[in-house]
């Protein structure tokens, strides 16, 4: 077994318990997964179709553990074709969940810079020039078209917080499956190549993980079968990405931040329930936007800074306030008000991305299976289809009293999963944004030739992990800002330990952020006002700097820039702090950090273990 | 026709605190306004007689007593049965009593004996010209205020300190009807007071100016070190020197828990806000704090607020406070300190 | 000899605590806008008084506790699966509104309905617990009236802390004003607390626990009765939100010096 995942505390008194299956995070997978089971586990007749192993006498145990404070504190900016979800609750009311709204009316629009600042290059430039000549209205082209792969009708406008508070509700209500919040999974308990449960993480610990006097070593809870659903960058995903390695070919080097507001539209905003609304081109080519329509004045807001922009100062918040601020979105949206705010993380690799999805004793599902569709833009109706054919599989082999091996997975789980539309479109999606890793228009015309093709054609580019890829500050502002006053900038940040960007983005020419304290809040109101983040005391800290010196020497600290909840820091000696009271568990620290270790790992030099707290809305 | 019982508690030196005679201003205030309906005091204590000469000029029609031994300290089976037999025999529909730590206990419980409905920490109570009387209290913890209209009587009303002028006329001589109260076997003994010792009395509910403390004054400064010990020291000082009364926000209290660098002074009882204290001073002072807490919650009644933020454009203090200086709270308090003990 | 206590905690949800709430008018009267949305928690105050009765009930071997709530059966559900990690306990529900506009005589009425309904409930060691406001209500007048229902004359409100004697009497401290507590003695059950803050550190979340008490939880949401809580005899003329905004001058580029002095004399003012 591994340990440097998980609890490196002294072994005390540490309690075990067993059940049958145990889930790890409570995201649209385990949801769908659980909401399958649910009604699975229970022949016609009220018996259990298998007893219980762990509790003999009782129907299997089944156990779900969320990192989360709440099962409503989840992030998505989601417009989603629900599919899987349709299928899951046959003749589904959106009425029932609160924010969902039926897709009415969808436009997509490539943004013209109106300020001047955003870095394009000659291509789009040029481009830029002819598109002005149409006289876009509101410094934007909206697309005459929507390609039938981008498109969403007969889908779903909803708050992934709401939804999966409603979803909560009924697979708790059915009684057969319990879904705990505030409980991090450290880790999985592997023995002899065996996945045989997780481990919790320890309570009563300071930030620096010492056990206090209230010390409560993380519980081993044994399973013959566990459910990894942690997402993107959940610890035991990453834990088993590390011990397995992933398939050959594969690799999860594209991801992207996405950060969001949900917003009160003013009175004025005629936009109706079900609107979605996309852009490109703007605040910087690479970085996308989207408004969806919620019912009752509600909108959800948001853009994705994708790996490929190649900025070491890739700050979403401020250019999502620029986005806002963009005249084709302002004019909906002035006079609004905040309500809400949260970003998260995405795989972006999609299917090639795909770890090994089961072995003996566990199967993955969700995004961190590699299900998500990079070119379609979907996640949340593939995660939740892999869930359901978890479920199914489990069932069968409930049913049949056979282990939870990796034959038995594959020939049940993983055939199934190839056999299924998540498997059949991922394949499509597979290299369609490989055009990206050359440029924006390179990566448009390559998205749309596979979106068009079916995946036949596409444009080429290699992916690259982050620390390879990561240009410096200075050759990023080449000839927009010089060295020397690189230099003078990033002397006064540290100073005042401050990030960079914002000084950064304003001598680029980027006008400054007229807050109102109402829609265009500060940074860290937005975490206060929006987001609600709060975190429990007696937990370890869950971004750790394990190679200080390293630290030290880097001069990009992107794990700073980056930062979602303003919660990395410049330290005093080089080494960044973090503030475990302003993360939102968003992951982007790990994606971006621009470092690799010594020991040929290719892993980079900060940590994102498993951690508590976070967000506190339930609307996002 | 409503028939008003104000009723307080006398004090251990048989005198009534200034938010009693607050009450008994709106008492008489809401008489006035029902068309000068009869207006009873009742008064309970060890001995009530001279609470009740002070307020012989108060235009009572009636002066209640309940006295005795059992009724000096402050206990729920004594308070609550002799705050029922007044309000029995006054036959008040509505009792006008100060909010405080002994008769928010027991006024309740006295309600419910009464048949009753009651509401605590009203910030008024008042009569329309059409007799109907509406009384204001906060919802949520001091974010929402409501104005409510009752049916049900007796209507017994706890008013909050500082909502009324304090009555002040003329002492005189007045009879006190003493009213007999059936007590059951007293099972409960009130033992005496803890309080901290002096140097460490941080809670002055009569301060001029409330000064609240948030987690910032325990994370690292600039320097990149944590100044626990300074802080301490600026916090105690100024306190001292300004004879001030010390709120504390939420985080800053939580983290005594965490065994983080904390101020040892600090406790439960300082945390003003949610799950805490929402006191009434003329002035307040915030420093280090961002976050709704001591903005929204805990300075509903702080009449002048300023703060000391780094952070200018803290959307919590801004339309909340007065006056918000965007500086190092250290090096702000280390001055200030200076200035008040040179005089 | 410890004592056998049976301690009843009263305590139902309220919105989490960083929530931006506004009021809206119903046909049924005030009501938070989107209160089924909004995350919830435990009252903070009944939530320690939660800890005290744990607490009470593993240092005297044999007590019980039980949670009494009376709110809507879909959000207490949800807030359960955090609160029933922390503490062994047996749930009651009454399900109906957690708002802090409903009647606390009509609550009251509920809660003590519900307590007088519990199976294996010896009223002569019954510890009546709850926090002593609602971050709601905000009035700390439901616990003493369901007190009274149940005939409880003991009553102590704003309680940092119970010592137990060999003999089942008990100290209290309870809060008064100036930052003191008052010392009281108490022979015994049955006594009603109403709970400050307490000296507990929150419990950790602890797996087992939850897995006790789910054998409770989901049948205890099934069979919840609804309430009867009408308002009757009280009606809300306005609830709104404070409509002042101050005019904040923001003071930058100050030296602390003249920020110091300006402090000073500001204070020193009358």
């Amino acid at each position: 077994m591994t340990q440097d995942s998980v609890s490196e505390s002294p072994v005390v008194d540490r309690q075990s318990m067993a059940v049958d299956i145990v889930c790890v995070g409570f995201g649209p997978a385990t949801a769908g997964f659980l909401t399958a089971l649910s009604k699975k586990l229970v022949n016609p007749d009220g018996t259990p179709i298998a007893e219980s192993a762990a509790m003999p006498g009782m129907p299997p145990q089944v156990i779900a553990y969320e990192r989360a404070d709440d099962v409503g504190f989840g992030v998505s900016g989601v417009v989603t074709p629900a599919r899987s979800i349709k299928a899951a609750f046959p003749g589904l009311d959106p009425a029932q969940i609160p924010m969902a709204a039926p897709v009415k009316t969808e436009k997509v629009a490539y943004l013209l810079d109106p300020v001047g600042a955003s870095r394009r290059s000659l291509a789009l430039r040029t481009a830029d020039g002819v598109l002005k000549l149409f006289k876009g209205k509101h410094h934007a082209i909206e697309l005459p078209w929507i390609p039938p792969f981008l498109a969403k009708h007969d889908g779903l406008v909803l708050s992934m917080g709401q939804f999966m508070q409603w979803v909560g509700g009924q697979v708790m209500g059915s009684g057969t499956v319990q879904v705990w919040p505030s409980m991090p999974v450290a880790g999985a308990l592997v023995e002899d190549n065996k996945v045989v449960g997780i481990r919790l993480v320890d309570q009563g610990v300071e930030k620096n993980g010492a056990a206090t006097g209230a010390f409560m070593p993380g519980m081993d809870i044994r399973a013959a079968l566990t459910v990894i659903g942690d997402g993107p960058v959940g610890a035991v995903g990453q834990q088993l990405d590390r011990e397995l390695g992933l398939p050959k070919d594969h690799h999860v080097h594209d991801w992207a931040v996405g950060m969001k507001f949900v917003i009160d539209l003013p009175e004025s905003c005629t936009l109706e329930p079900g609107t979605v609304l996309h852009t490109f081109g703007y605040p910087e080519p690479e970085i996308f936007g989207f408004l969806y329509v919620h019912p009752g004045r509600i909108a959800s807001l948001g853009i994705f800074v994708p790996s490929w922009f190649d900025s070491p100062v890739r700050t979403a918040y401020r250019y999502l306030q620029h986005w806002m601020l963009h005249p084709w979105i302002w004019r909906h949206i002035e006079g609004g008000t905040l309500r809400s705010w949260g970003a998260k993380t995405l795989q972006e690799s999609g299917r090639r991305g795909e770890p090994h999805l089961v072995g003996d004793g566990f199967a993955r599902i969700g995004e961190g299976s590699g299900s998500t569709n990079v070119l379609t833009g979907s996640g949340v109706d593939e995660a939740w289809a892999t869930g359901t054919l978890l479920a199914e599989a489990v069932t069968e082999l409930l049913k049949q009293g056979k282990p939870f091996t990796r034959e038995n997975l594959e020939s049940t789980y993983v055939a199934r999963r190839r056999a299924s539309w998540v498997d059949a479109e991922g394949r499509v999606a597979e290299r369609a944004r490989d055009g990206f890793q050359r440029g924006v228009v390179t990566g448009l015309i390559g998205m749309g030739l596979a979106g068009l093709t079916g995946g036949r054609l596409r444009a080429p580019g290699k992916p690259m992990p982050p620390h390879k890829r990561l240009p410096t500050i200075e050759a990023f502002y080449r000839g927009r800002i010089s060295a020397e006053e690189i230099a003078k900038i990033r002397a006064e940040c540290l100073a005042k330990g401050t990030p960079l960007h914002l000084a950064l983005m304003d001598r680029a020419g980027w006008p400054a952020i007229p807050l109102d304290g109402k829609l265009l809040v500060s940074h860290q109101d937005a975490l206060l006002m929006g987001g609600k983040v709060q975190a429990p005391g007696g937990y370890a800290d869950h971004v750790v700097f394990p190679f200080p010196a390293i630290c030290a020497t880097c001069d990009q600290r992107t794990c700073v820039e980056v930062c979602s909840g303003q919660a990395i820091a410049h330290g005093p000696d080089g080494v960044p702090v973090f503030d475990r009271e302003k993360c939102i568990h968003c992951g982007a620290c790990l994606w971006n950090c621009a470092r690799e270790r010594p020991d040929g790992s290719g892993r980079t030099v900060l940590e994102f273990r498993a951690g508590s707290g976070g967000l506190h809305s339930a609307e996002n | 026709m409503e028939s008003i019982l104000f009723l307080a508690c006398v004090e251990a030196d048989g005198s009534l605190a200034k938010a009693a005679r607050e009450a008994l201003s709106a008492a008489k205030n809401l008489a006035a306004g029902l068309g000068g309906a009869p207006l009873v005091v009742g008064l309970i204590g060890a001995e009530v007689q001279s609470a009740a000469n002070a307020l012989a000029a108060c235009g009572a029609a009636r002066f209640l007593g309940v006295a005795g031994a059992e009724f000096a300290p402050s206990r729920y089976t004594t308070d609550t049965a002799a705050a029922t037999a007044l309000a029995k025999a006054a036959g008040a529909t509505i009792v006008v009593a100060p909010a405080s730590s002994r008769t928010n206990r027991c006024l309740a419980g006295a309600a419910q004996r009464l048949g009753g409905r009651v509401d605590s920490h009203a910030t008024s109570i008042a009569a329309a010209a059409d007799g109907k009387i509406s009384l204001t209290r906060w919802y949520y913890r001091q974010r929402m205020e409501g104005v409510l209209t009752r049916t049900a009587r007796p209507w017994v009303v706890l008013l909050e300190s500082g909502c009324a002028p304090a009555y002040a006329g003329v002492p005189g001589t007045t009879t006190v009807e003493a009213v007999a109260v059936e007590l059951p076997a007293l099972r409960t003994t009130v033992t005496g007071v803890r309080a901290p010792a002096s140097d460490a009395q941080t809670i002055r509910p009569d301060a001029k100016l409330l000064f609240v403390a948030g987690a910032g004054w325990t994370k690292k400064q600039a320097d990149g070190q944590v100044h626990a010990t300074e802080a301490e020291q600026l916090i105690l000082g100024f306190l001292a020197s300004a004879k001030a009364s010390l709120g504390s926000t939420k985080s800053l209290v939580d983290l005594s828990g965490e065994g983080q660098a904390v101020l040892k002074f600090m406790s439960h009882l300082n945390q003003v806000g949610q799950t805490g204290s929402t006191p009434r001073h003329p002035k307040g002072l915030a420093t280090c704090c961002h976050g709704e807490e001591p903005h929204t919650v805990g300075w509903r009644f702080i009449n002048e607020r300023r703060a000391i933020n780094l952070n200018a454009a803290c959307s919590w203090a801004q339309g909340k406070a007065d006056v918000l200086y965007v500086a190092d709270a250290f090096d702000v308090m280390r001055k200030v300190n200076a200035l008040l003990s040179s005089g | 000899m410890p004592s056998v206590f049976h301690i009843v905690v009263c305590g139902s949800i309220v919105p989490d605590p960083l929530q931006t709430l506004e009021p809206i008018t119903t046909p049924t009267g005030p009501a938070l806008k989107n209160e089924l949305m909004l995350p919830a928690v435990l009252d903070p105050w009944a939530w320690h008084a939660l800890f005290e009765a744990a607490n009470l009930a593993k240092n005297n071997p044999g007590s019980k506790v039980w949670l009494v709530a009376l709110g809507p059966k879909a959000k207490l559900q949800q807030v359960m699966m955090s609160v029933a990690q922390k503490a062994p306990f047996e749930l009651v529900v009454i399900d109906g509104p957690a708002s802090g506009f409903t009647e606390s005589a009509e609550v009251a009425s509920e809660l003590a309905a519900a307590i007088t309904s519990i199976a294996g409930l010896d009223k002569t060691k019954l510890l009546l617990f709850g926090g002593w406001e609602s971050a709601s209500r905000g009035a700390g007048t439901t616990l003493p009236m369901v007190g009274e229902r149940l005939g409880i004359t003991d009553q102590f409100q704003g309680v940092d802390q119970i010592s137990v004697q060999p003999d089942g009497s008990f100290e209290v401290l309870e809060r008064i004003e100036g930052g003191k507590h008052q010392v009281s003695t108490c022979a015994g059950a049955p006594a009603l607390l109403g709970w400050a803050t307490g000296n507990l550190p929150e419990p950790p979340n602890n797996p087992q626990v939850g897995m006790a008490n789910m054998r409770t939880l989901m049948p205890a949401l099934q069979k919840a009765k609804p309430a009867k809580v009408t308002n009757t005899g009280l009606a809300y003329a306005s609830v709104a939100l404070p409509k002042q905004r101050r005019e904040t001058r923001i003071v930058k580029d100050m030296p602390a010096d003249e920020i110091a002095q300006e402090i000073v004399a500001w204070i020193r003012a009358d």
